[in-house]
């Protein structure tokens, strides 16, 4: 009883202090023209070619520009800080820079800010976080004061997409002197928000750039200044929420979203996004389970998973089961000939059996986010007799231990950087790369084909049949993308993209 | 005095080594640095090259001392996170905990203070009784949830402080009672049984004789010497609650040392880690010095024995 | 250091036996403690015979149903269901199990510890005393929370690793008061008597100074148990406690509190067991002291 007088009372108080003006903060902030956002995460270096996470790849698209621009709405190129390119061989692109953009120091946009950025970028030696961005990346030459060429270390037809995604262009020479570390302590790119103040670790105040190019794909911003705090638990954002004193965030857990609807002062927004969730089995002979080497155990563990109901009961509207280890936009991402299995406990119980274990077996299960999917997954595999123990941890300490085959396995999740090509996500785990830990050389050799040819129809053909052996061999069980749910003041109004990345020049109060 | 002082700093210092050395030894021994160091994406020949890079391969104990020697010359080394010196971050967050803590202090006292000094007075009545729980009945909850239920009632349901940030003093004022009440019990304990003692003793009976009022009594006479110990385990608990505000500071976005801590360990930032348990020890150490101090001035018996 | 020097001033009378059972019969915080301790034991360990349903048992299409005294409720799941479908009554009786597990075996092991190097200090004194003095100051000195985050960040969070790293880290308060209490029961006319017999110092230890700290030991020993069961659920907070699905009371919690703010009886039924346990825990060493002092309230 108890209980549910507790219930009654907060949400009388919630109810009295909601009608009783809890919306004057956000009031407020709408006049001053202010948008309060928090994220849980603090990037090391605002630079974002020394960051790995996504409140990083937000503020990029803030405060910096790339050379080319992907419409969210329509996937189609536009020119950004370049206005036309072209490949004038399969390892050579071209491009011409726009004219009269200027970085928030009031330097002048030209070529050599791009050959800089780029060559200090694609230097392993300089250490950027996420090399597979940049190391594709020959060297770029200077042909006039705006015109760039861009030489590849080998065919590479996904490089616009690269292009349009995480690079972005610093300038040059501020960018010699002040090194990373200067970037991160102060700034400067050329976007549409220039940063006023960098708390490290606790917040980043952006204002709007008045000087911003017109004509670019982007418009010019509407909001004043975007406020960006961190504050590590997700409760105490949502309570932030709650009582007004943030206008926007992100990755709401779904239930607690579903819930958040019922609050008259937010609005709650959902939106499919282009990370993927994928079971990966360690097959390799260094396996730390020797079991996961039988095909029937690994079909056995693909069937019993009921991807579907996951997808719609932990997930939540906006999340599509996927049958290939890629986001079914990506170009080739083509699953027609992969195999698909159904959630089918008693035949995954038989498969077990047959591969002579009726009573199941002991392994480990890595994960590192949206940890009661990894618990649903467990009690999934538990009710056919796999009693798996979960090691949940930091991505880093996951992928070392996957890296160092200690992992049989894996809880993945990749948001492919957003890029839309499958280069981008089925090569990384299935490639012998580091992370591929199934390494079948047909499958190797075919994704080497798809990354390297240029004829876009033999690309499909080689992904379409590695999406083929890579399900038939079961050595990943593919789940479903995520979505993420965000929660606004009621009078913001803003629209959520599959990317994960909120375009604060869209954004404005109503 | 003087040969008490010297003998207590030598013991000091003797009790930092040995801290610094096991700190040392129980973070190497839980995790690979070289790892670390070499970041994600690095192949078996990176680490092995940062392991020499770095003297990794060298024997654990030549590794101490080496990182003692430039620890002792100021020089925590770079933060394998943020790229930047250790030092630097340090000295950024800790005024954030620093405030915290005494905040945190003075309420566990300004509430002890009182309850303990009814609790004896009224000995072994119901006000003793309730005294006691009021101290102790909230610390069954895990102190998140206790947080969280502050959160819930003065910022979402009355709207009175702001849930999180460290901009005013408004911000600290949740985060200081969930802190500082999880110290209350032994301070209220401590003065409780000081009272009682000091109640009872000649010179009380003898100012009461004279006729004093009952409240000039207990807390002119009484609870000053009452106090005494107290100033010791002040010094304690401000040792414990640097290290146990990295849940507190999780939950209200402080940025200080507890939630750096808790960062470093996430991302198995070794420097920083050690770097932070170092310093808590010491400051740890020398508050108990200075308590020692205080109480051997305060009372000559103590520098004899 | 100033731990040392204050804490605890001992009394070491020993209360007859008789007049002891009198007191703890009449002593109420101490009934009441102990009645709620032994039900919650004997839920844990009939939570097999007595829960509903299978703890582990999901069904992703029966989630967040509330309990029974809620409209939406139903007798099939009288608490409800947690976030996965899973009976939220059975979670809560199985919990118990991993609640005190983790109390008791932490208790255990720090209390081993602990008592053995105070008995050893208090006992032989001198330069015995001086090193484990030390070694008690060391451990003082590292910030326990800390420490136990980080080893068990590096090393994985495990019910044996939690169990052990907290094992390791808290005898810190049994050697200190077990050091004070062999103290003052070394000088006693008994252990004279028995060591002027010749006894060995290891007879004299165990069967002359043991049983006389007993109730300083357990006493402390509540303490931590207590303790160790809120840092669980402090550890759970961060991440890096017992892993799910393991239902211990403080991984609830911690889950739970996602939904606090709007299905709060989530977070209320784990969070109430557990204050009642460690309630019950606190009680019965609160209870344990007064009976045990000279100067009782009784």
């Amino acid at each position: 009883m108890i209980f549910s007088s507790t219930r009654r009372v907060f949400g009388m108080i919630l109810g009295v202090a909601l009608a009783a003006g809890l919306a004057a903060p956000a009031e407020a902030q709408k006049r001053q023209n202010t948008i309060r956002f928090a994220y849980d995460q603090v990037p090391e270096n605002v630079d974002p070619y020394f960051n790995n996470v996504r409140i990083g790849v937000i503020i990029a698209h803030q405060v910096w520009d790339t050379l080319i621009y992907r419409d969210p709405k329509t996937n189609e190129y536009k020119g950004q800080l370049a206005t036309a390119w072209r490949w004038v061989d399969d390892k050579t692109l071209e491009l011409d820079l726009r004219r009269g953009v200027k970085f928030h120091n009031g330097v002048e946009f030209s070529a050599d800010d791009v050959v800089y950025t780029l060559n200090f970028v694609a230097n392993p030696a300089n250490r950027s976080t996420t090399q597979s961005n940049v190391n594709w990346i020959d060297r770029v030459e200077k042909i006039d004061a705006h015109k760039v060429r861009i030489i590849t270390k080998r065919p590479f037809p996904a490089a616009i997409e690269y292009l349009a995604g995480p690079i972005v262009i610093h300038p040059a020479a501020y960018y010699e002197q002040a090194g990373p570390k200067g970037m991160n302590e102060k700034p400067v790119g050329s976007g549409p928000y220039r940063v006023v103040e960098h708390q490290i670790g606790r917040s980043i105040t952006l204002q709007r750039n008045p000087d911003y190019f017109r004509d670019g794909p982007k418009p010019q911003p509407q909001i004043e200044r975007i406020v960006i705090r961190f504050i590590p638990d997700r409760q105490t954002q949502v309570a932030e929420m709650l009582s007004g004193g943030l206008d926007f965030v992100m990755n709401i857990a779904p239930d607690q979203a579903q819930q958040m609807r019922a609050v008259p002062t937010l609005q709650i927004v959902s939106g499919g996004t282009m990370r993927i969730v994928f079971l990966n089995l360690a097959t390799t002979e260094r396996s730390p389970a020797p079991q996961l080497r039988d095909l029937r155990v690994r079909r056995a563990i693909a069937h019993s998973i009921d991807r579907q109901t996951m997808a719609r009961q932990l997930v939540g509207e906006g999340s599509q089961v996927i049958n290939a280890i890629c986001f079914p936009t990506q170009f080739g991402c083509d699953a027609s000939q992969a195999m698909v299995y159904d959630y089918n406990p008693a035949k995954a119980r038989e498969l077990l059996a047959e591969a002579g274990f009726p009573n199941g077996f002991e392994l480990e299960l890595h994960a590192y986010r949206e940890r009661n999917q990894s618990e649903a997954m467990i009690n999934y595999l538990r009710a056919i007799g796999i009693r798996a123990t979960l090691r949940f941890g930091q991505y880093a300490a996951m992928r070392e231990q996957i890296r160092a085959h200690r992992a049989s396995m894996a809880h993945q999740t990749w948001g492919s950087f957003s890029i839309n090509d499958v280069s981008a996500s089925t090569p990384v785990y299935y490639k012998g790369l580091d992370d591929d830990i199934s390494r079948d050389p047909k499958v190797i050799e075919l994704l080497e084909r798809g990354d390297s040819v240029t004829d876009p129809q033999q690309r499909i053909a080689a992904y379409r049949e590695a999406h083929k052996i890579i399900t038939e061999q079961a050595y990943s069980v593919p789940l479903y993308n995520l979505v993420t749910f965000y929660a606004a003041a009621r009078d913001l109004e803003f629209k959520a993209y599959p990317d994960e990345l909120p375009r604060f020049w869209e954004m404005r109060w109503k | 005095m003087f040969n008490y002082t010297l003998k207590r700093l030598a013991l000091a210092a003797l009790v930092a080594l040995a801290v610094s050395a096991l700190a040392f030894v129980l973070l190497r021994l839980s995790g690979d640095v070289a790892i670390a160091i070499a970041g994600e994406g690095a192949r078996a020949e990176d680490i092995n090259a940062v392991r020499e890079q770095y003297g990794l391969d060298r024997p654990l104990v030549v590794q101490y001392f080496d990182w003692l020697g430039r620890t002792l010359q100021g020089d925590f080394g770079q933060s394998l996170y943020f790229r930047t010196p250790v030092f630097d971050l340090i000295v950024t967050k800790i005024q954030t905990t620093l405030i915290l803590a005494v905040l945190s202090i003075g309420f566990a006292l300004a509430l002890s203070i009182p309850l303990g000094v009814m609790a004896a007075v009224w000995q072994n009545s119901w006000i003793d009784r309730l005294c006691l729980w009021i101290a102790v009945a909230g610390q069954a909850l895990p102190n998140f949830f206790f947080a969280l239920c502050l959160v819930m009632v003065f910022s979402i349901g009355l709207g009175w402080l702001p849930v999180s940030g460290a901009d005013s003093w408004e911000h600290f004022v949740m985060p200081t009672v969930a802190l500082g009440y999880y110290v209350t019990p032994p301070f209220m304990r401590l003065v409780r049984a000081g009272m009682i003692e000091v109640l009872g003793a000649d010179y009380i009976r003898t100012a009461r004789a004279k006729g004093l009022p009952a409240s000039t009594v207990i807390l002119r006479h009484g609870l000053r010497n009452a106090l005494v110990p107290v100033v010791a385990l002040t010094a304690v608990q401000l040792g414990f609650l640097l290290g146990g505000s990295i849940v507190i500071e999780t939950v209200f976005a402080l940025d200080g040392l507890g939630y750096l801590a808790y960062q470093a360990i996430s991302q198995k930032d070794f420097p920083v880690i050690q770097a932070v348990l170092m310093l808590l020890s010491v400051g740890y150490v020398l508050l108990t010095l200075l308590a020692d101090l205080v109480n051997a001035w305060l009372d000559p018996r103590i520098r004899v024995g | 250091m100033s731990d040392i020097v204050q804490t605890n001033p001992v009394a070491a009378a020993v209360v007859p036996p008789s007049r002891f059972k009198r007191r703890v019969l009449r002593h109420k915080g101490l009934m009441i403690g102990s009645i709620i301790f032994a039900v919650i034991v004997l839920v844990a360990l009939l939570a097999p015979f007595i829960s509903p349903h299978d703890p582990y048992a999901q069904d992703l299409n029966n989630r967040l149903v509330p309990p029974v005294w809620y409209e939406r409720g139903s007798w099939l799941n009288p608490f409800g269901t947690d976030n996965l479908g899973r009976d939220y009554l059975s979670r809560t009786l199985y919990g118990a199990q991993i609640s005190l597990l983790i109390g008791i075996s932490v208790m255990l092991i720090s209390g081993t510890i602990g008592t053995a190097l105070g008995l050893a200090a208090g006992y032989f004194g001198g330069r015995i005393d001086l090193v484990v003095t030390f070694i008690i100051t060391t451990r003082l000195a590292l910030p326990v929370v800390l420490v136990a985050l980080a080893v068990v960040a590096m090393v994985g969070g495990t019910l044996f690793i939690v169990i052990a790293v907290l094992g390791l880290l808290k005898w810190d308060r049994f050697a200190v008061v077990m050091r004070s209490a062999t103290q003052q029961v070394r000088s006693l006319d008994f252990v004279e008597a028995a060591r002027a017999s010749g006894a060995s110092q290891l007879r004299i230890i165990l069967r002359e100074v043991l049983p006389n700290v007993m109730p300083h030991l357990i006493v402390v020993g509540t303490v931590e148990a207590a303790s160790a069961i809120l840092l669980e659920a402090a550890l759970s907070f961060l991440g890096l406690g017992v892993q799910p699905p393991l239902p211990s009371w403080g991984l609830m919690i911690s889950e739970a509190k996602n939904f606090m703010f709007f299905s709060f009886w989530l977070i209320a039924i784990p969070g109430a067991a557990l204050a009642l346990l460690v309630l019950s825990i606190n009680m019965m060493g609160d209870g344990l002291r007064d009976v045990t002092a000279p100067d009782s309230r009784s």
